[in-house]
């Protein structure tokens, strides 16, 4: 029987990729004659989209609200008015231009960009990743109140374990007696980007958003522990940053410690955004190289060799996929962890020696 | 490239988004979460002390029992061994009293029966004096039917008690 279904799904997976190479040179064809664009193909994938691609369709897609504020006030319609080319109120989808692919309005011939609001499709997947998260929450809260005592299974074991390696291995730990008060904002964090990452991967529609592997995203999350970081640092860490613990040479006649010190201020939540945002991006990004060079070198070499290559990069694209699921992960912990570690940098005291030590 | 350019718009959707995931987890899910999850490890330590100390105990209690069953034998042996000494001691004691009481009990009897045999000799002899006495008168009444034999008799007898004397 189990025989049966593998052979089933081998056979089927066979005629998935026949047919999507059958798309796939048509699509080259097509491409051949237009001249394919790697680039153009990888940053549409990557970027955000007013609407959102249903599978083997280029042109079909889920509309989504469109808000915007211009010159004319409020305007909300939705996004298949204006995504096939077209004008709806004086509002278009820019072909060209520094807004290209964004809606502007047409004010005397000229590209204004409004007040964008809309819904696009990163801010759709943001809300789904919400309510994801929030359902898994409610969820487990329920299980717990039902359940109460009983040894946790299933998925309500899985989302324990998680809790378990998060809040009492890496929290607690770290923050000591600040644990309960930040905890809730490390792990609404850590779900929150991990449930990204992972609807990131599924490529069809309520995931396929490149979520985590946008700079905006990364940054509300850089920029809420930045402000969390330095609006309840005590007083003893702004010392340590204005007034440190250095040779008076180093901060008097020059404040050189200081001046690094309060760089630091502003490089952690750099390095904290830019790093969420390229290992999702970058991952992301290898998964559309791999599965476009079958039509490149489809395009190159003919058809022959692109379908060789199908199975290589269908092989190769699977590995990266699994690979992100790992750091899907790992990004979200560090993320986590080194908020974690910012946060708890703040609250040092004089009086607590052993903090430093660890 | 409009990767590396935060959009307005996401960005403030995001920060909406992510504040109302914050304030509603903070308030319903995370610290019910926690609490429960603390509950239950404390729990299951408690449980764990409670059976190991349980266990110990059991063991402990097997120990004394086989401790005070030892003790018990061997308080009912010294018991024993006591009750045969005080039994042969009791048997001995009133064999020996038994022996005091029959004989003072004999004493006795033999005191009565001397003093019944005194008694019975003296009521003997007094009826043999009478009765030797009533002889004698009727002895007496017929042999001294005359004063010249009874003058006799008197001098004899008066003699008799002078040389008795």
């Amino acid at each position: 029987m189990k025989k049966v279904l593998n052979i089933t799904i081998v056979i089927a997976i066979l005629a998935l990729m026949a047919w999507g190479y059958a798309g796939a040179a048509h699509h080259s064809a097509h491409a051949s004659q237009k001249g394919l664009d790697p680039k153009e193909i990888i940053f549409s994938h990557l970027g955000d989209a007013y609407g959102w691609e249903v599978p083997f369709s280029h042109s079909v897609r889920i509309p989504l609200p469109i808000i915007v504020i211009g010159s004319d006030g409020l305007n909300v319609f939705m996004s298949n008015r204006v995504t096939g080319g077209d004008t709806y109120n004086g509002y278009k989808i820019a072909t060209d231009g520094d807004y290209k692919d964004k809606v502007v309005q047409v004010v005397n011939g000229q590209q204004v960009r409004p007040w964008d609001f809309s819904i696009t499709k990163n801010a759709a997947g943001i809300m789904i990743a919400a309510l994801v998260v929030i359902a898994l929450a409610m969820w487990i809260r329920k299980w717990y109140k039902k359940n109460g005592m009983k040894a946790p299974r299933g998925g309500a074991g899985l989302l324990e374990l998680v809790v378990e390696f998060v809040y009492f291995d890496t929290i607690r730990p770290i923050m000591g007696k600040d644990a309960p008060k930040y905890g809730p904002y490390l792990l609404t964090a850590f779900f929150f980007i991990l449930t990204m990452n992972l609807l990131g991967l599924v490529v069809i529609f309520p995931g396929g958003a490149n979520l985590t592997g946008n700079l905006a995203v990364t940054m509300v999350l850089a920029l809420c522990t930045f402000a969390i970081t330095n609006l309840t640092g005590t007083k003893h860490y702004w010392k340590e940053i204005l007034w440190p613990d250095v040779p008076i040479a180093l901060k008097c006649p020059v404040p050189m410690m200081p001046l690094i010190e309060f760089l630091g201020i502003f490089t952690k939540p750099l390095a904290l955004m830019v790093r969420l945002f390229a290992n999702m991006l970058g991952g992301h990004m290898v998964v559309i190289v791999l599965i476009l060079l079958t039509f490149i070198f489809t395009n190159m070499y003919g058809v022959g060799v692109g379908a060789a290559t199908s199975v290589v990069s269908v092989a190769l694209a699977l590995f990266m996929l699994v690979l992100d699921t790992l750091i899907s992960f790992i990004q979200a912990y560090v993320f986590t962890l080194l908020s974690t570690i910012f946060i708890s940098m703040a609250h040092v005291h004089e009086e607590e020696p052993k903090l430093e030590k660890k | 490239m409009e990767l590396f350019k935060p959009e307005f718009g996401l960005v403030f959707w995001m920060f909406v988004a992510f504040l109302c995931l914050y304030f509603i987890l903070a308030k319903y899910a995370w610290p019910f979460i926690i609490k429960s999850m603390e509950e239950r490890a404390d729990m299951i330590d408690k449980g764990v002390a409670y059976a190991q100390q349980a266990k110990s105990q059991l063991d402990n209690a097997k120990a004394e029992a086989d401790k005070i069953i030892a003790e018990a034998r061997a308080d009912q042996a010294d018991k024993l061994r006591e009750a045969e000494a005080m039994k042969t001691q009791l048997i001995e004691n009133a064999r020996a009293e038994a022996i005091v009481e029959a004989k003072k009990v004999t004493d006795a009897a033999q005191v009565s029966i001397e003093q019944m045999r005194k008694e019975s000799e003296k009521q003997l002899k007094q009826e043999v004096s009478e009765i030797a006495l009533n002889i004698a008168e009727k002895v007496i009444r017929t042999k001294m039917a005359s004063d010249a034999a009874q003058q006799e008799l008197v001098a004899k007898l008066l003699q008799e008690v002078e040389t008795n004397n």
